[in-house]
């Protein structure tokens, strides 16, 4: 691993339950801060939004997804990236090696906004109609699957049998039948 | 191709979500070179951006 500095473009995931909880600026620089402790330069630190997941992630259906800009080296990034896994309200991150910072984003720099305009929105409900639906499978899963996987088979079997037993049953009666005309012709004959 | 090529961007970008989802179908599939017709470089670069995109849950994996 080099000691070489990149600019580097990161984005991390806030939980919503904790920006509602703490407020957004608290969060904000707790990722600053350990940016800074393992020797990254935070250039720009801004919210890009919040808005729904496209899957849940720990149950979350909902973040407060923070955009930054950051200067320094491999190793930084990733004693940065290890403690976020760890600790703190980052529930996951994503670092970019680019080539220069946009000088629009550079404009914005660590963005100052007020606790009240992040509307971070509860997610609660859909994880709660996630476990009914888990709840409802678990309830179905019993006994009744078992019973009809074994019974199948053997219903399906007796039909079988019984259908072999009918159709040697008419071969046989068909059989029959030519061995009874005969034999009523040579009655007939002898009479 | 009897089919509307789609005007590619300049750089494709994984937070540009609009431009991306131009890109996949409903089941959230990247199209194929030969019915985006972008240069195979784009193409990388549009791959890439996909999947950063899933990684930060901005587009759904495909299924």
């Amino acid at each position: 691993m080099n000691n070489n500095q990149y600019i580097y473009q990161a984005m991390f995931l806030l939980d919503n339950g904790e920006v509602r909880e703490q407020g957004f600026n608290a969060m904000r620089e707790w990722v600053k801060s350990t940016l800074e402790k393992h020797g990254a330069t935070v250039k720009v630190l801004r919210l890009w939004g919040e808005r729904p997941l496209a899957y849940p992630i720990g149950g979350r259906a909902r973040a407060t997804y923070l955009l930054g800009w950051i200067e320094g080296t491999e190793k930084t990034v990733s004693k940065a990236k290890h403690e976020m896994y760890l600790l703190g309200p980052v529930f996951r991150n994503m670092f970019l090696k680019e080539e220069e910072i946009p000088a629009d984003e550079l404009e914005l720099g660590i963005e100052v906004m007020k606790d009240e305009d992040v509307k971070a929105l509860d997610d609660t409900p859909i994880v709660e109609s996630l476990f009914e639906e888990e709840e409802e499978e678990a309830e179905y899963k019993p006994a009744p699957e078992g019973e009809e996987t074994k019974a199948a088979p053997e219903g399906e079997a007796k039909k079988a049998e019984g259908d072999a037993s009918a159709e040697t049953s008419s071969t046989e009666a068909e059989a029959a039948k030519p061995v009874e005309a005969a034999a009523a012709t040579t009655k007939t004959e002898e009479a | 191709m009897t089919e509307e090529t789609i005007k590619a961007p300049a750089k494709f970008d994984f937070k540009d979500t609009e431009t991306l989802l131009r890109y996949l179908d409903s089941q959230g599939k990247l199209y194929s070179a030969k019915r985006t017709g972008l240069s195979s470089r784009q193409q990388r670069q549009l791959k890439r951006a996909v999947k950063y995109a899933r990684t930060l849950a901005l587009l759904p994996y495909a299924g």
